[in-house]
C-alpha cells in the first residue's frame, strides 16, 4: 500500500522555526487573497448587472406598458437623484414611464416582520391618482397556505387596485393612515380588507404600506415635476 | 483494519475505492451524520438542494486538491489554521459566483452559502484524507464526498418537495387537486424527512451484517 | 430594519429558534445532548463565546465596510470565531479554573458550531446596529442552550425506555427535534397583538 511511502516523509520533522510558519501562512494567504480578488473583479460586473435586470423586470410586471425606467435614489436631505449603484442600500423609487414619455407610476419597495419572517413587497403610486394602484410580494416566507395567501388571494390583491394615499394640505403627512381592518369591515378607500385566517400577515401588509407611503410620498411630492420629466 | 479489507469487494483500484467510498459506504450524511445543518435547511426544494450540493462539491474538490498540493509544505502546528483559510477563500469564490449566476437561487440559500465553510464534511476530508494523499486521490474523494453529499440532499429536497409542494423542480406532479402537506415545508418537516431516512439506512445496513454474518461462519 | 431590542430578543430565543427553526448548530445539538449537565455547559459556553464574537464580528465588519473589503468578511469572521474561542478559553482558564474544568473539551469544540458564525452574518445581513446585535447574539445563543438543555432533559428520560434497535441514536433525536420544531412552531406571530 501506499502508506509505507510516508512515514519516512514525517519523521524527521523538526520543531519549525516561526519565521518558517509565518512564511508558509503569508504565501498561502497570497494565493488565497489573489484567488479572491479576481472572483470579486470578475464577478463584480455580472453580479450588477443581475440584480438590476431583476429589479427592472418586477418593476415591468407592476407597470404594464412601460418602455422607459429611471432609478432615483432619495437622498438625505429629502431631494432625489439618478441612481448610479444599484446595491447602494439607500431608499430608492422606480420611475416608469410609456412610450410617449409620460410617468405611468412610480414603485416604491417597502419591507415589514410579518407572521414567520420579514417580508419584502413592492407597490405602484400614481401621482395623478394619488393612490397606491398596485401590490406585489417579492419575498417572504409566511406560512404556507395560509400567510402565503396575501400573495395570491384574489379579494386581498383587489385592495390595492385602488387604494388612497392622499397627502394633506401641507403635503407632509398623508392624510389617513393606511390600515388593515378586519376581514369584511373595509368601510374607507385607505382601508386594507384582510384575508380571515391570516390577519397578521394582512396587518404586515397595511404596516409596511403605511410605514412606506409615509416617508415616500412627500418626496415623490416635492420632486414630482423633476421625476415626472425624467431628470 | 486488514481484516476489514478482507470483507470489502476487491474494487477495480484503489483511487476508484476513494471515490465510492465516499458516495455510498461512507456517506456524509446518511453514514457519518455530518453537515447536518445544510442537509435540513436549505432542502425544503429541490432547486435550492440541487445548488447547494454543487455549491459544496466544488468548494470540497478545490480545497481537497490545494491543501493535497501544499501538505508537504505547512507545518503541523499551523494546518488546521491553514486548511480553514483555504476553506474559507472557495467559500468566498462560490458566494460571488452563485450571486452573478442566479440572484433567486442566492436570496433562497441566503447566509448557508457562507456556512459552507463551518460544515464538518470539508475541514473533516481536508484533515483526513487530503493531508496525506496526493492531488489526483485528494480530487477524487472530494468528488466522491460532494456527490454523496449532493445525492443525500437530493434524496431529502426530493421527499420534502413532492409532499410538501405536490412538485418536483417546481413541476406540479399531482395536478391542481392536491392539497400540499405542506409541513414537510417547514422546519418540522425538515427532521422527520431526515429521521426517516436515516432510518431507512440503518434498518437497510442492519439487514445487511446479519446476512453477511451467517456467510462468514460457513466461509 | 429598525426592530425594537424586546422582539428581536423573542424572535431570535423562540419564534425562529436558531436549532429548531434556523437549522444551526445541529451538529453540538445531535452530539451533546445526551446528558443534562454536560448540556447546560456547553449551552453556557456557547451563550459566552456567541455574544463575544458578535461584539467582535460588529466592529469587524465596520472596518470593513470602510475599506470597501467585504469580499474578506467570511475569512475574517472565522479568523474571529477561531480566535474567541481560544480567548475565551484562555480567559476563563485564568480566572475562573474550575468552571474551565467543568467545560473542559466543549470550548475548542465551538469553533466548528454553525451557530456562531451564523449569528455574525445574520446580523451583518439584516444591518442591525450595535444594541441591535448584541440583543440577537444573546437571544440565538440562548436559545441555542434552551433547545439543548430541552432536548436533554428528553433524552434522559427516554434513557430507560425501549425502544427500537434501528431508531436508537441520530435518527431517534432527529424525530424528538421535529416534534419540539412543531411545538416551537407556536411561537410564530407571537408579540404582534393580534
Amino acid at each position: 500500500m501506499s502508506h509505507a511511502a510516508q512515514p519516512p516523509k514525517t519523521a524527521p520533522v523538526q520543531i519549525p522555526a516561526s519565521a518558517m510558519m509565518i512564511r508558509v501562512m503569508g504565501v498561502v494567504s497570497l494565493v488565497c487573497g489573489l484567488l479572491i480578488v479576481i472572483t470579486y473583479q470578475g464577478t463584480l460586473q455580472p453580479i450588477r448587472r443581475n440584480q438590476e435586470t431583476i429589479l427592472r423586470e418586477s418593476v415591468a410586471q407592476l407597470l404594464p406598458g412601460v418602455q422607459k425606467q429611471i432609478i432615483y435614489q432619495v437622498q438625505p436631505d429629502g431631494s432625489v437623484r439618478i441612481l448610479d449603484d444599484v446595491q447602494a442600500s439607500v431608499p430608492k423609487l422606480f420611475a416608469g414611464y410609456n412610450s410617449s414619455g409620460a410617468l405611468l407610476g412610480i414603485v416604491i419597495e417597502t419591507s415589514e416582520r410579518g407572521y414567520a419572517d420579514v417580508i419584502k413587497a413592492m407597490y405602484v403610486y400614481s401621482p395623478e391618482k394619488q393612490a397606491i394602484v398596485d401590490f406585489k410580494v417579492i419575498e417572504l416566507k409566511e406560512t404556507p397556505g395560509l400567510g402565503d395567501k396575501i400573495t395570491s388571494d384574489r379579494d386581498f390583491l383587489a385592495n390595492f387596485r385602488n387604494l388612497e394615499a392622499k397627502l394633506d394640505a401641507a403635503r407632509e403627512k398623508l392624510l389617513h393612515a393606511i390600515v388593515t381592518v378586519k376581514h369584511g369591515t373595509k368601510k374607507n378607500p385607505w382601508e386594507v380588507d384582510a384575508i380571515s385566517g391570516a390577519t397578521i400577515s394582512s396587518r404586515a401588509v397595511g404596516r409596511m404600506l403605511d410605514k412606506s407611503a409615509r416617508q415616500a410620498l412627500p418626496v415623490i411630492a416635492r420632486n414630482l415635476g423633476r421625476i415626472q420629466r425624467g431628470e | 483494519m486488514h481484516h476489514a479489507h478482507g470483507l470489502v469487494e476487491p474494487s477495480p483500484s484503489e483511487s476508484m475505492e476513494s471515490f465510492l467510498n465516499g458516495l455510498w459506504k461512507q456517506n456524509p450524511v446518511f453514514v457519518q451524520v455530518l453537515g447536518m445543518c445544510p442537509t435540513l435547511a436549505i432542502t425544503n426544494s429541490v432547486r435550492n438542494a440541487l445548488a447547494m450540493g454543487l455549491a459544496t462539491l466544488f468548494v470540497l474538490v478545490c480545497s481537497n486538491a490545494l491543501v493535497a498540493l501544499v501538505r508537504k509544505l505547512v507545518p503541523r502546528q499551523v494546518r488546521i489554521a491553514t486548511y480553514i483559510l483555504i476553506i474559507a477563500t472557495f467559500v468566498t469564490i462560490v458566494d460571488y459566483m452563485i450571486k452573478a449566476i442566479s440572484v433567486p437561487v442566492y436570496k433562497a440559500l441566503g447566509a448557508f452559502i457562507a456556512l459552507i465553510v463551518v460544515n464538518c464534511i470539508i475541514l473533516g476530508r481536508a484533515e483526513a484524507f487530503a493531508s496525506k494523499n496526493p492531488v489526483g486521490k485528494s480530487i477524487l474523494d472530494g468528488l466522491g464526498m460532494g456527490i454523496g453529499f449532493f445525492f443525500a440532499l437530493l434524496c431529502l429536497g426530493g421527499v420534502r418537495e413532492i409532499l410538501g409542494a405536490g412538485a418536483f423542480l417546481g413541476y406540479p406532479l399531482f395536478g391542481p387537486n392536491y392539497q400540499p402537506w405542506v409541513l414537510f415545508l417547514l422546519p418540522p418537516g425538515g427532521f422527520f424527512t431526515l429521521a426517516a431516512w436515516l432510518l431507512v439506512f440503518t434498518s437497510w445496513q442492519a439487514r445487511k451484517k446479519r446476512r453477511q454474518a451467517p456467510a462468514e461462519v460457513q466461509s | 430594519m429598525n426592530e425594537s431590542l424586546g422582539h428581536i430578543f423573542l424572535d431570535s430565543l423562540l419564534i425562529n429558534n436558531f436549532v429548531l427553526s434556523v437549522f444551526l448548530g445541529i451538529c453540538p445539538f445531535i452530539g451533546v445532548s445526551g446528558k443534562l449537565a454536560t448540556a447546560w455547559r456547553m449551552g453556557v459556553s456557547v451563550i459566552f463565546v456567541i455574544t463575544v464574537s458578535s461584539i467582535l464580528a460588529y466592529g469587524t465588519n465596520l472596518l470593513l465596510v470602510n475599506f470597501h473589503a467585504e469580499y474578506l468578511r467570511i475569512i475574517t469572521y472565522i479568523v474571529i470565531i477561531a480566535s474567541t474561542v481560544q480567548m475565551v478559553e484562555m480567559f476563563i482558564k485564568k480566572t475562573s479554573p474550575a468552571l474551565f474544568r467543568a467545560l473542559g473539551i466543549y470550548l475548542p469544540l465551538i469553533t466548528t458550531n454553525c451557530a456562531v458564525l451564523g449569528v455574525a452574518l445574520f446580523q451583518t445581513a439584516r444591518e442591525y446596529n450595535f444594541a441591535q446585535s448584541v440583543v440577537f447574539a444573546i437571544g440565538s445563543s440562548a436559545g441555542f442552550a434552551l433547545a439543548l438543555v430541552i432536548m436533554a432533559v428528553i433524552r434522559e428520560r427516554l434513557e430507560l425506555s425501549d425502544i427500537p434497535h434501528t431508531a436508537k441514536g441520530t435518527a431517534l433525536v432527529l424525530m424528538l427535534a421535529g416534534i419540539l420544531s412543531l411545538a416551537f412552531m407556536g411561537f410564530a406571530g407571537m408579540g404582534q397583538g393580534g
